[in-house]
């Protein structure tokens, strides 16, 4: 009885199995005969109705048959995939691929490290300092005179009368040329604040990067060479620049460096209020009271120092007219570096 | 300041374009911000002549006009619908092209272009126009009509005697010598190596009265007002000034007033001397007095604001009360009016510091204080007294009386600064020779006299420059006037090794571990409101002078800005919000501060850590669920390890905090470096999340101080064998302690332990889990046998079902 049925079942696989040429089919016929409830899994139902003595005999010989069919099953699949491999079958390949979710640093730090690894690579090294800062570091030891008209340049944000946020990040200069010995090379990135209306143009916060050189023999050409070649690595080895007398209170002399305006190439338009140049950044030689009030004899060193706005130039870089979309850290904006 | 080109050339002759001047002028620190072509908004406009005057067919009260605005051109035709248009009239008229400055139909009256337009089926080619339209009258009921003499085909910019231009130069506050016409041409004249002149201009004094018979001058307070000169004009007549006048005024910025006070806004801006004009009969015994205010005295401005005064205000005084704020603002009750007879001119010298100091007390900037505060000439005030008095005759047809009063005590001399000329090549890098230095610093009028050598000058510094005190600032003279661009860039100066450091590095490090992991960096804001600052400690450093009452204080964390992020975020319809911030937060110190800081302030370097909404980005292939806590504990724990600071780290669960539940203390080290936590409900509320959100803190100088290279250790050559082995214990006992018990009780050969299933569940039974655990099983000294590993299990599971009272499920 038993043994009628496995031989009916090995014809009926015998033809079936060499005809299944797809994957389909061969679940279909695993299903049919290899699953749970598939035909040969009903062999071991009627089992039950073998008498005892026989049952191992039986048992033995249901096993062997299915271990069989299982194998050829097995190797039928294994032929399918390889063939499937090298045969254009039934997987969209246009599915989008499992991406890894990108991430974004923002604009400004995009900028500032760019920044950095310029002056790094001209042998400066990286500095910070405090954003609360005494009226002596952020002025008095830069030769801002108390009462002098040069400090309405800096509206200031005060936490008691003589403690303010840093109006800039200059008196890190003072700090380091008091604390660290010569030759001294350094640049000192950081936030500053102003108190200003926040509008489109400027907000009450922003990103400085301020540099140093003190050492015997720094003259104004050295820095003019540093600006320049920081310039040309940083804005494009083929911008035009210019150099204007300035003045800032803790340079002498000082000096603003102006670059063409990368967007109209110096013809003029609406970012370079119609001159063709472009504000970058503001230098000079340290002034002597400067270098005196931190402890070198301007007789026996000299020193230059320069600072640009981490902002600003990123908004002339990235093509952006409101300051304030940087803080507002909108994902929509920021996905888009 | 704002020039006007026309007004500059009285003083200097310039063989050169505007555009070049502006150049010359921002080479020597004198930036020109703007150029402005007064009469180019007449542009396409000209003097015109009525030809012949028909009916227009279609409309009545339209007529064709045939105009002639060329004498060698056709007329054109122009369809006009003034009531006034007459046959032979000269008339201005726009031609097609051109900008009507103010289009009358428009109620804001916005310029428009004019075009070939076909009005009511005739094409018209121009407009005639009214004074309104063109901005230089009142008038719209009908067209302009010219003098009968204008010429046809004059630029209506040269007809109007508007062929001008402004200049807008930035003027740094180290140069006040250039707050005016004659200051910027004495700097063009030193860079274009020519002369200026200084006005020539009539008399008109009475000398046959003398001053010191009509008024008395009396300086009480010499240190705020070195010098103080006063003269008196009689017989005037207040009118308004003549057209040249007003028009150069007007070009530089300053709208006429009258003909006394143009004249001494006239003199201000071609001197820099700020002067004022009082009403002599309504000077109270025809005195002035110099001195300190009365604390607590109320005075009237000319404005008409009232100023209470503190009693360090320097006043200006009549015989009995205050009538001016010294060099800041005359008051109204003694101004020029236009009965005013007599003038009481004053010029004077007041110290910059005291008007600084009085302008900010009453928040009032004026040209005057404005100069008076940079530092003005004190040895000018004479001639420009005597400039502006008789100016003010000849405009108002009165009379100088003869003789001034000048109360100056003490005269300011010219410094005498040393020079070397080595130290100048020195500090510049450049090689000029004495002679070309003393050429330079002559030519700003700077006195040379050879000092014991010939390379040392001893130079006498006018007092119109302040700003030049010492030796630098001559230096600053010379590199200016022989031009910042013909100063080698020099590139040679010695080579500096530099590399990152250890900290800048870490920094690095962990901003592209985030970047790569998926994250987006925020910049946020430092300042924050005070209630919301407050509930992260008492320590708060607040401002004194905020900008509003949401900017007022420090952030102790970067928490309360990171939500403001979110809530924008999910306000803008994202939903998946993976951010991280690396920013300064603040406190007041108790104890005594790191060095390098402001006594009383910490500051700390911080990276902050947000995770809000989906986990995942939208895709086909996975499930989408929002974050967890163990999102942002693997997160971090990831982060960690991926800055190398894998085996120091020790996480602790007791960590409370205001702000955060489910709160996970870090440690690395053995120091503190922050906490991991879900935001509490409350804190979300006040910013309208209705999301979870997880945040994490961290010190970055915690993060970035314990790196170090890592030593090699040697790995078994012995199969690692694997096996599992699953408890039910009570819920309340942690996978954390069941975890260090088996590593405890297996010893040093377990050498991971992996939780990989957990579940809860009916059948386990009420308050019980289930916790299955892989172990993977080592020795450094042999290939371990099944029995000592089932030894070492048994040992395990012995201990784990005594100590926490658990159940084996499985080995
Ligand atoms: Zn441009």
């Amino acid at each position: 009885m038993l043994d009628q049925k496995i031989s009916e079942l090995q014809s009926e696989i015998e033809r079936i199995l060499p005809a299944i040429a797809d994957n389909d089919a061969l679940e279909k016929f695993r299903i049919e005969f290899l699953s749970r409830s598939g035909k040969l899994a009903s062999l071991y139902e009627e089992l039950k109705a073998v008498p005892g003595d026989q049952k191992p005999v039986y048992g033995q010989k249901i096993n062997t048959f299915k271990k069989s069919v299982e194998t050829q099953f097995e190797s039928l699949k294994a032929s399918l995939q390889s063939s499937s491999a090298s045969q254009k079958i039934d997987i969209d390949i246009t599915l989008p691929g499992r991406e890894r979710p990108k991430g974004t640093r923002h604009p400004i730090t995009q900028t500032l490290e760019h920044m950095k690894s310029i002056f790094v690579s001209m042998g400066f090294g990286i500095v910070y300092g405090p954003e609360i800062e005494d009226d002596y570091h952020n002025f008095e030891a830069l030769n801002f005179a108390p009462n002098h008209p040069a400090r309405d340049m800096q509206d200031t944000f005060f936490v008691k009368d003589d403690i303010v946020l840093r109006t800039h990040t200059t008196p890190v200069q003072v700090r380091v040329m008091k604390n660290r010995p010569l030759p001294l090379r350094v640049i000192m990135p950081g936030r500053v604040y102003r108190n200003e209306a926040v509008s489109a143009r400027s907000n009450y916060f922003f990103h400085q990067v301020d540099g140093l050189y003190v050492d015997k023999h720094v003259t104004f050409a050295d820095l003019k060479g540093t600006l320049v070649t920081f310039a040309k690595n940083f804005y494009g080895s083929d911008i035009q620049y210019r150099f204007r007398p300035s003045y800032f209170p803790f340079t002498e002399p000082s000096l603003e460096m102006d670059i063409t305006c990368f967007l109209c190439k110096g013809k003029g338009c609406r970012i370079c209020k119609h001159t063709g140049w472009l504000e970058v950044l503001g230098a000079g030689m340290v002034h002597p009271n400067v270098l005196r009030n931190c402890g070198h004899d301007p007789e026996k060193v000299s020193g230059y120092a320069f600072g640009m706005g981490v902002d600003r130039i990123s908004l002339l870089r990235y093509g952006i007219d409101d300051i304030r979309i940087f803080f507002e850290n909108d994902l929509r904006f920021l996905n888009q570096f | 300041m704002r020039i006007s080109y026309n007004w500059l050339r009285r003083y200097i002759d310039l063989d050169a374009s505007i555009e070049e001047v502006a150049q010359k002028l921002t080479s020597l620190g004198l930036e020109v911000e703007s150029i402005e072509h007064l009469g180019r908004i007449f542009d396409g406009f000209y003097v015109g002549e009525v030809l012949d005057v028909q009916k227009h067919p279609n409309a009545d009260r339209l007529r064709l006009c045939s105009v002639r605005v060329s004498v060698s051109d056709y007329p054109l035709r122009i369809v006009c619908g003034a009531p006034n248009v007459a046959a032979g009239q000269k008339v201005i008229v726009g031609t097609v092209g051109a900008t009507v400055p103010k289009n009358q139909h428009d109620p804001n009256g916005n310029p428009f272009v004019l075009t070939k337009a076909t009005i009511r089926g005739v094409e018209s080619f121009g407009m005639i126009c009214s004074e309104k339209e063109l901005g230089i009258g009142e008038d719209s009921s009908g067209i302009k009509v010219l003098a009968a003499d204008a010429k046809v085909g004059t630029p209506l910019a040269e007809y109007l005697g508007v062929n001008d231009t402004a200049l807008e130069i930035g003027i740094t506050p180290n140069r006040p010598d250039c707050l005016s016409h004659i200051g910027i041409a004495r700097d063009l004249a030193a860079a274009y190596n020519t002369k200026y002149i200084k006005p020539i201009y009539n008399r008109f004094e009475n000398k046959n009265i003398n001053i010191s018979t009509l008024a008395t001058v009396n300086v009480k307070n010499t240190t705020d007002c070195p010098r103080y000169t006063a003269c008196i004009i009689q017989n005037v007549e207040v009118k308004e000034s003549p057209e040249w006048l007003k028009q150069l005024l007007n070009a530089a910025g300053l709208r006429p007033i009258n003909n006394v006070v143009d004249a001494t806004n006239f003199v201000m801006l071609e001197y820099g001397q700020p002067l004022h004009a009082f009403d002599y009969e309504h000077l109270a015994q025809h005195a002035i007095v110099v001195k300190s205010a009365e604390r607590g005295e109320k005075f009237t401005s000319l404005d008409g604001k009232v100023h209470e005064l503190s009693g360090n205000e320097l006043m200006i005084c009549d015989g009995e009360r205050s009538v001016a704020i010294g060099g800041v603002m005359g008051g109204a009750n003694s101004e020029i009016s236009i009965s005013t007879n007599t003038v009481l001119l004053e010029a004077a010298y007041f110290s910059p510091v005291s008007v600084r100091k009085t302008a900010k007390r009453l928040g009032i900037s004026t040209d005057a204080s404005f100069r008076f505060e940079r530092g003005i000439d004190p040895n000018i005030t004479v001639e420009a007294s005597e400039r502006a008095a008789n100016l003010i005759a000849e405009l108002s047809g009165g009379v100088v009386v003869s003789g001034l009063i000048d109360i100056y005590p003490q005269k300011i001399v010219p410094k005498i600064i040393s020079l070397r000329v080595a130290r100048v090549n020195a500090m510049l890098g450049t090689t000029l020779s004495a002679k070309q230095i003393k050429d330079f610093l002559e030519s700003i009028e700077i006195g040379i006299t050879a000092g014991k050598d010939s390379n040392l000058f001893e130079c006498s510094v006018p007092t119109f420059r302040p700003d030049i005190e010492q030796e630098i600032d001559l230096i600053e003279e010379v590199a200016r006037l022989f031009g910042y661009d013909n100063i080698e860039n020099k590139t040679s100066s010695e080579v500096m090794f530099s590399a990152p450091d250890q900290h800048e590095r870490q920094i690095t490090a962990i901003r592209t571990w985030c970047e790569s992991n998926g994250l987006n960096e925020v910049l946020t804001n430092s300042l924050i409101d005070s209630p919301t600052a407050k509930l992260f400690g008492n320590e708060i450093v607040a401002v004194k002078n905020p900008l509003s009452v949401e900017l007022e204080s420090l952030r102790p964390s970067l928490l309360s800005t990171m939500l403001q992020t979110v809530a924008h975020n999910y306000n803008h319809g994202m939903s998946r919000l993976q951010l991280f911030e690396i920013g300064t937060v603040f406190s007041a110190a108790t104890e005594k501060n790191r060095s390098g800081y402001v006594e009383g302030y910490v500051e700390k370097n911080n990276i902050g850590i947000c995770l809000s909404g989906e986990i995942n980005m939208q895709s086909w292939h996975e499930k989408q669920r929002v974050v967890d806590i163990f999102d942002l504990k693997g997160l971090v724990m990831s982060l960690l390890r991926g800055i190398g600071l894998d085996n120091s780290v020790l996480i602790y669960y007791n960590a409370s905090t205001s702000l955060t539940e489910m709160t996970i203390g870090v440690e690395i080290n053995n120091t503190y470096a922050g906490f991991i936590g879900k935001v509490k409900p409350e804190l979300l509320k006040k910013v309208k999340i209705d999301h979870d959100v997880f945040f994490a803190e961290l010190d970055l100088d915690v993060l970035t101080k314990f790196h170090a290279v890592k030593t090699y250790k040697g790995f078994s050559k012995f199969p690692t064998v694997v096996r599992d082995i699953s408890f039910i214990v009570k819920k309340s006992v942690t996978v954390a302690d069941i975890e260090i018990l088996i590593k405890k009780s297996g010893g040093e050969r377990i050498t991971a332990v992996t939780l990989f299933d957990l579940f809860e569940g009916q059948a386990l039974g009420e308050g019980m889990k289930s916790v299955a655990f892989s172990l993977k099983i080592n020795s450094h000294e042999k290939t371990m046998t099944d029995a000592e590993i089932d030894v070492m299990i048994t040992t395990i599971v012995q201990s784990v079902t005594k100590t926490f009272d658990a159940t084996l499920r499985s080995v």
